[in-house]
């Protein structure tokens, strides 16, 4: 397997090089920033496959480096690593593009398959963001439903979506969720994927409402 | 009040160096620390006073989740979805849930137990669950199913139920679930 090449932006020396020693020999790490105008500019100028991005910079959002580099360059894959978890800041990420979300305590061997994942064009949830997902689609869904703009295909989660989001916040990982619902593997890549661009790309103003009213342990 | 959190978080990293050595306790020090933080910025709760009764299902889960990880010194990725008030089913069931957190705990030898609670229209289902060692239901001696009995007992008095799934070596999810009373449902936070 080639290891993807990775670039770190997270304003903790510490978090760094933790990340960096648990990766070591598993991903490539061609670079790191410790805030948002540098990483902006490194990661144009390394062009990684995977950003690790922090949701919380001193100088603003991660979203902030997600809408730069995507407007330049769409191939750069971002996954959001956040301690903090309010879900406004994680939903902000997600939406500006990056494919997935996991927290800091998340193992090296984890976060090595979440890279993986990540690189290879498919979507990572981890429990967390299983479960604001499934609370920001179930909210108060009656009103909006009449809204003219509701557009069901995207403001909507089907039945076999929810069904593999509430494993993965039970704490399956995809290949369990996959083994559970006699599915395949890559089924399970695929309703993920298309949860994560609903939620990219739903207009619902109840999924900003949502974000922004809800706070979190 | 940054001169109290900042105060408390010294007094930890003091006594992170001072135990070093032993790793329980220093994950254990560092879990406790986080989640008083946590607790300060985003629920404006200053550090120390988190002993409050529970209110609603996520804030019972959300003490679960401290009261394991700070006795038992291993993980609870607590996950809720939606919020109800907690009236005596309610208890009952989140009684249950505690039950079997401390059991993954005490039992299974993971590091990590999933804690997932969803409040739905109609009822409340919580799943404890965790990648250890798992046993054999069939073959659990008639002295230790005295714990799975009581607590489906006392869940099934109030309309609900529990299931355990285990199999040796592939770890262990019990589910439980609780009706909601009309009562409840009319106090619905969405």
């Amino acid at each position: 397997m080639t290891k993807p090449r990775v670039f770190l932006v997270d304003d903790h020396s510490m978090f760094r090089s933790g990340v960096r020693s648990e990766l070591a020999g598993a991903v490539d790490i061609v670079g790191e920033a410790a805030d948002v105008e540098p990483a902006i500019t490194q990661i144009a100028e390394s062009l990684p496959e995977v950003v690790l991005l922090d949701v919380h910079l001193p100088g603003g959002g991660g979203q902030d480096v997600v809408a730069e580099i995507k407007a330049e360059h769409p191939d750069v894959k971002f996954l959001a690593l956040s301690a903090s978890d309010a879900p406004e800041d994680v939903i902000a990420v997600i939406r500006a593009g990056a494919r997935g979300y996991v927290t800091k305590t998340i193992s090296g061997a984890e976060l090595i398959d979440a890279i993986r994942r990540v690189a290879a064009g498919d979507a990572v949830f981890s429990p967390r963001l299983a479960g604001f997902v499934l609370d920001a689609f179930a909210a108060g869904h009656s009103a909006e439903l009449d809204r003219p703009s509701f557009d069901p295909e995207l403001d909507q989660l089907t039945g076999r979506e929810r069904e593999v989001l509430r494993l993965i916040a039970r704490g399956y990982t995809y290949r369990e969720v996959a083994k559970e619902l006699f599915i395949s593997v890559k089924t399970v890549e695929s309703h993920v994927s298309s949860v994560l661009r609903k939620l990219q790309l739903s207009t619902r103003h109840q999924l900003t409402r949502w974000a922004a009213e809800r706070r979190l342990t | 009040m940054a001169s109290r959190v900042h105060d408390s978080v010294l007094q930890t990293l003091a006594l992170i160096q001072r135990r070093a050595g032993d790793q329980q306790q220093v994950i254990r020090l560092a879990r406790a620390q986080e989640r008083e933080l946590r607790a300060w910025l985003f629920d404006g709760r200053p550090p120390g006073s988190m002993k409050g009764q529970a209110e609603t299902v996520a804030d019972g889960v959300r003490l679960i989740q401290q009261e394991v990880e700070s006795q038992h010194g291993l993980a609870v990725d607590a996950v809720t979805v939606g919020d109800c008030e907690l009236d005596d089913d309610m208890s009952a069931l989140l009684a249950a849930a505690r039950e079997a957190t401390v059991n993954a705990a005490k039992w299974s030898g993971a590091d990590t137990v999933s804690l997932f609670a969803e409040v739905e229209p109609e009822s409340v289902s919580i799943f404890v669950r965790d990648r250890g060692r798992g046993f054999d239901p069939a073959a659990v001696p008639a002295d230790r199913k005295g714990l799975a009995e009581s607590v489906r007992a006392r869940l099934a008095r109030r309309g609900g139920a529990a299931t355990i799934r285990s199999a040796p070596g592939e770890g262990t999810e019990v589910s439980l679930v609780m009706p909601r009373s009309a009562a409840d449902r009319m106090s619905n936070r969405s």
